[in-house]
């Protein structure tokens, strides 16, 4: 029964990603890079400066807010830090997959592709979608001070790629090489 | 009357097929493919003949042409991979490594669990001998479709349809030959569920297929093309910095 089920998943599974053929649209790969690189360029600025982050998700202006002994106030503060928050949460997520689009297009071609590294770039893909997820539902359900628990794993994971970075060579060469969306 | 009707609408569809393939540039796009629809098309003659004077053969002569269609079967797979990554080294370099690791999993598999395993010297019977088949052949098609979404290679009209028409008609043949062999009532509809499908896939490739269409050529890539190392460096640097924003985002 369990192995009839399995089978017939299979088959589902096959049938939908045949349909996402279907909607798969043929459109000019090679603009689209450079539309997300030069697109890349802007939100970069809008999204990287660290004290706009800082100041998004600040406990300070809270305990501002919460001087004023003000219930109304406080209800419009959550309600326009929580839209700020899951604005700056769900760009930063778009980011994130036009940086791995980008990527793909361009590896699709090359010969020399190695595929333990596209396997773990996909896994830290997916990390940063996950935890982007998380985000997005924490601010919605508990505001945007709600997270200091993902700080932390977060930051882990970021030192973890940190060393998984090649060496710094390659990472030189790619400061030096003009690559849209690098400093 | 009904089966004799769908039989030869299904030879008549695939007459149409050949007809507007074999003289165009389609035939030498896709010769695998166009070698399978002539040897389905001879096989439905085959197999009518048989029916109709020789029914008491008939059933040998079914599981015999359906395995060699099967065979030539999994070779469309394989052309779906050779014409659609052409100009894509790298996808085609991945579709490699993964269909290596689907493969070796399915002989694992097999070599693991005997007595219910995928390959056909294990099969008791017929229908879960191409039912397992069609299974190995259902996660080709998965995995090479997974790669073709994740890389957005173009497909083009006419392999698009190659792949759709051959992907559903795998994914029908799995539920009947799955619920035939558990649910037994499915045998009475069998005779036209079978039929009606394939002739629903043969509609698709004929539409599908009606006219030359180019398929589409990777341009070349941008300036990192050769030099794949800084790329994957590149890419990673991105991802560290939006992990240490979001970060910062949640220590707040």
């Amino acid at each position: 029964m369990m192995s009839t089920a399995i089978f017939v998943a299979v088959a589902i599974f096959l049938v939908l990603f045949l349909l996402l053929i279907m909607r798969h649209e043929e459109v000019d790969e090679q603009e689209s890079v450079q539309a997300d690189a030069s697109t890349r360029h802007e939100c970069r600025d809008a999204l990287q400066h660290q004290e706009l982050v800082f100041r998004i998700f600040s406990r300070e202006d809270r305990e501002f807010i919460l001087l004023m002994r003000s219930p109304r106030l406080q209800r419009i503060y959550q309600e326009e830090r929580r839209k700020v928050a899951l604005h700056w949460v769900r760009r930063t997520s778009r980011e994130v997959s036009r940086i791995m689009r980008t990527h793909r297009l361009i590896a699709r071609q090359s010969r020399n592709l190695d595929a333990g590294a596209e396997a773990r770039l996909f896994f830290q893909y997916l990390q940063l979608r996950f935890i982007c997820g998380l985000l997005v539902l924490l601010s919605k359900t508990f505001g945007p001070h709600a997270l200091p628990d993902l700080a932390s794993y977060a930051g882990e994971l970021s030192q973890l790629i940190g060393r998984a970075v090649p060496d710094a060579a390659a990472a030189n060469h790619v400061a030096s090489s003009g690559i849209p969306g690098t400093p | 009357m009904l089966t004799m009707t769908i039989w030869w609408l299904a030879i008549l569809l695939e007459a149409l097929l050949l007809v507007r393939g074999l003289p165009g540039k389609l035939v030498r796009q896709f010769p695998i493919f166009y070698s399978y629809i002539l040897f389905v098309f001879v096989e439905e003659f085959l197999r009518f003949s048989v029916y109709r004077w020789f029914s008491s053969h008939y059933s040998q002569v079914y599981w015999i042409t359906q395995f060699l269609s099967l065979v030539i079967g999994s070779a469309v797979i394989f052309e779906i991979y050779r014409v659609g990554l052409r100009s894509f080294p790298g996808t085609a370099r991945m579709a490699r490594y993964l269909l290596l690791i689907v493969f070796g999993a399915v002989f694992a598999k097999a070599l693991a669990n005997p007595s219910g395993g995928l390959f056909w010297w294990f099969a008791k019977r017929s229908l879960v001998l191409e039912r397992n088949l069609r299974i190995v052949q259902a996660l080709a098609i998965l995995t090479l479709v997974s790669l073709f979404l994740w890389y957005a290679i173009p497909f083009g009209r006419n392999l698009k349809g190659i792949v759709f028409g051959y992907g559903l008609f795998i994914a029908m043949s799995i539920v009947q030959l799955t619920l035939s062999y558990t649910w037994g009532d499915i045998r009475l509809f069998w005779p036209y569920v079978q039929p009606v499908s394939y002739l629903l896939v043969l509609g698709l490739w004929a539409s599908a297929l009606w006219s030359v269409q180019p398929v589409p050529e990777g341009k070349p890539a941008m300036q990192l093309e050769d030099d794949y190392e800084v790329l994957v460096a590149s890419t990673r640097s991105q991802l560290r910095r939006t992990f240490a924003r979001l970060g910062w985002a949640v220590r707040q």
